[in-house]
């Protein structure tokens, strides 16, 4: 097992010197539009696994994505934004104080934004996450809508619906990357510790994990506040990634986009969800043709059909559900051993006994 | 200190017009088996229900090591020192054996999220003495072979006793099971009696069992207490109840006390 072990953690190095090459080659000779869906790649896979913890592994639905994105999202425009193009871009009203004349570094900007969503998520998770799930789901997605009624209105802290340009687009590649490591990684240890196990405790059975001592509200509120962090962390980095925003970026389809990831990729999985961030990501570019004239098609409409990449897309999405009724890799994960397993078992090897990570 | 473990008094369970429970008086002392028996409806869940907090009394309370628990929230309860089984089992399905076992020892873990996270030198000595207990009682319960297996996969007699395993994880002083033997034959609800009162005397334990299998609350109990329509209407030795009327009567048929 020990052997096993060093096996693979000589495999995750070597892997991750593969992704790191395969980024600086993108970074420095791909096309800037590849460099684009690259980086998008990255955050959704953090959109993504923030949602998986709480509706995957916890089980509770949430509905809140696109606020809490929009939370880290005009934390990060409004302390990043350079002072000078602050009173360009606030027109009709100035910007309040103090982030008229405050400018603060990328991370510390995230973080900040991170952990205002978290404090929101809590103040919403106190009266509703003692309610039966679909309370919750009808309260965040109120919330949701609150937020890009309030950011629509409040002009002098977010310029209304005008939005905000000229964000720095700091979040390059690696930016990007290295925060999804950090999330991959971080997920994995929370999932796989004595809190993690609770949650999944809670998914399964409610009655029978608070009969074992797990507090429900606790438990929920741990998972639900991490889950708003990330989301807004992801809304940050999605920020710098645009560079401008207004409140019609964060309406609820951007829930349902990440909702699409979650469940392509499995609930419960983390790797089915960083999979399923590249699946979708890649293929609704792919699928942009279809929005456009498809000239070859001689009943087609001349101008093409706005939107029809989401029909498809929703297509897809229908047949993945209906043959993979768990998403594509359902609570599964892949890991070395697990590779491993399948290799020797193709070559007509015995499988090595396997028994979950604990020896 | 008392005796005293468990001590339920003037106990009204009420769901609407219904009345579930009503003033139930009962007691439980350290290391005895007591069973609570009665035809089907007649309440016995519902007191296991008031115990554990699932729900709150109506009225009356219930006592644990001469403290009121009474509507506390169940996790509290299993923290002060509770663990039950179900009648219709509520394993964590989709997980393994083993981690179903480990789940009910995290309410012992002491420790932030945090620390659990960065797998702090503490959280890493803990967990390993969390896995060697659940290797203790799985072994116990002859479940250790199959411990990689999704809970939900077991043979029905399987997941009853990793029912009992993950109780007994919790560490408790009173363990509480609804109807450990139920869909169990013959051989295999005497070795369930067996088991149940090894556990007593291995782990220093406190029972309180709901069974229908007569044999097993004979052989069993130390003493019994028996339910009808949400009374209590006897208590006493086993031998005391095999021959008590009005227990046969509510045994034999339903309404036909005035016949
Ligand atoms: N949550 C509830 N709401 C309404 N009625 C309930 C509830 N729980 C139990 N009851 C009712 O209370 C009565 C006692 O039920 P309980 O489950 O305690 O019986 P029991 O003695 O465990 O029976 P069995 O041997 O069939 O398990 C029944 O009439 C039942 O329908
Ligand atoms: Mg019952």
């Amino acid at each position: 097992m020990a052997k096993m072990k060093k096996r693979s953690v000589i495999l995750s190095i070597l892997l991750l010197a593969v992704l790191v090459l395969v980024l600086f080659l993108i970074d420095g000779h791909a096309s800037k539009y590849i460099i684009r869906i690259t980086r998008l790649c990255a955050i959704n896979i953090i959109l993504a696994l923030s949602m998986n913890l709480v509706q995957g592994f916890t089980g509770i639905f949430s509905l809140g994505h696109a606020g809490f994105m929009a939370i880290g999202a005009y934390s990060v425009a409004l302390l990043t934004i350079p002072v000078a193009k602050k009173e360009t871009i606030f027109m009709l009203e100035p910007l309040i104080a103090p982030l008229n004349t405050l400018t603060l570094p990328f991370g510390v900007a995230l973080i900040i934004g991170g952990l205002l969503a978290a404090a929101v998520a809590f103040f919403i998770g106190l009266p509703c996450l003692r309610l039966r799930g679909d309370y919750l789901a009808i309260a965040t997605l109120g919330f949701s809508e609150i937020i890009r009624i309030l950011i629509t209105n409040a002009q002098s802290l977010t310029n209304g619906a005008q939005g905000l340009k000229s964000i720095p687009k700091t979040a390059d590649v690696w930016w990007c990357y290295g925060i999804a490591l950090l999330t991959i990684v971080f997920i994995a240890l929370l999932i796989s510790s004595s809190h993690g196990r609770a949650l999944k405790a809670i998914r399964e059975d409610e009655i029978a994990a608070e009969s074992m001592g797990i507090s429900l509200l606790r438990h929920k509120m741990l998972s639900f506040m991490i889950s708003a962090f990330l989301a807004a962390v992801g809304g940050g980095l999605y920020a710098s990634y645009i560079g401008t925003i207004g409140p019609d970026v964060f309406q609820i389809s951007r829930t349902y986009d990440i909702l699409m990831i979650v469940v392509m990729g499995g609930m419960g999985s983390i790797t089915g969800s960083v999979m399923a961030a590249f699946i979708v990501t890649i293929g609704q570019e792919w699928l942009r043709v279809l929005d456009g004239p498809l000239p070859f098609l001689s009943f087609w409409p001349e101008n093409g059909v706005a939107g029809m990449r989401m029909v498809v897309f929703s297509l897809l999405l229908l047949v993945v559900i209906l043959f993979f009724r768990n998403g594509l890799f359902g609570h599964k994960e892949l890991t070395w051993s697990s590779i491993g397993n399948r290799l020797s078992r193709l070559a007509g090897h015995k499988p090595a006994k396997e028994v979950n990570g604990h020896e | 200190m008392s005796n005293r473990v468990l001590e339920v008094k003037h106990a009204t369970m009420r769901f609407g017009g219904l009345v579930a429970v009503n003033d139930l008086n009962m007691h439980i002392d350290k290391q005895e088996i007591v069973a609570l028996i009665g035809p089907n409806g007649a309440g016995k869940t519902t007191a296991f229900n008031m115990i554990t907090g699932v729900y709150k009394p109506t009225s009356g309370q219930v006592l644990l090591d001469d403290r009121i628990i009474t509507g506390m929230r169940p996790d509290r309860i299993a923290h002060a020192g509770i663990a039950r089984t179900f009648q219709n089992i509520r394993l964590f399905k989709a997980l393994t054996v083993l981690d179903n076992v480990m789940i009910a020892q995290h309410l012992r873990l002491g420790m932030t999220w945090v620390s659990s996270v960065l797998r702090t030198p503490k959280y890493r000595k803990t967990e390993a003495e969390m896995y060697n207990r659940a290797k203790e009682l799985l072994e116990y319960m002859g479940l250790w072979e199959v411990r990689g297996e999704i809970a939900s996969s077991l043979p029905y007699g399987m997941q009853r006793k990793l029912e009992i395993a993950r109780a007994l994880a919790t560490k408790p002083s009173l363990l509480l099971l609804d109807e450990p033997a139920a869909g169990m034959n013959p051989a295999e609800s005497a070795e369930l009696t067996a088991l149940i009162r090894g556990i007593r005397d291995q782990f220093h334990l406190t029972v309180l069992l709901i069974e229908h299998h007569m044999d097993v609350v004979m052989d069993i109990s130390d003493r019994i207490y028996v339910l009808n329509y949400g009374g209590l209407i006897a208590e006493g030795m086993p031998a005391e109840i095999q021959s008590n009327d009005e227990v046969i009567r509510a045994y034999l048929g339903g309404d036909d006390d005035e016949a």
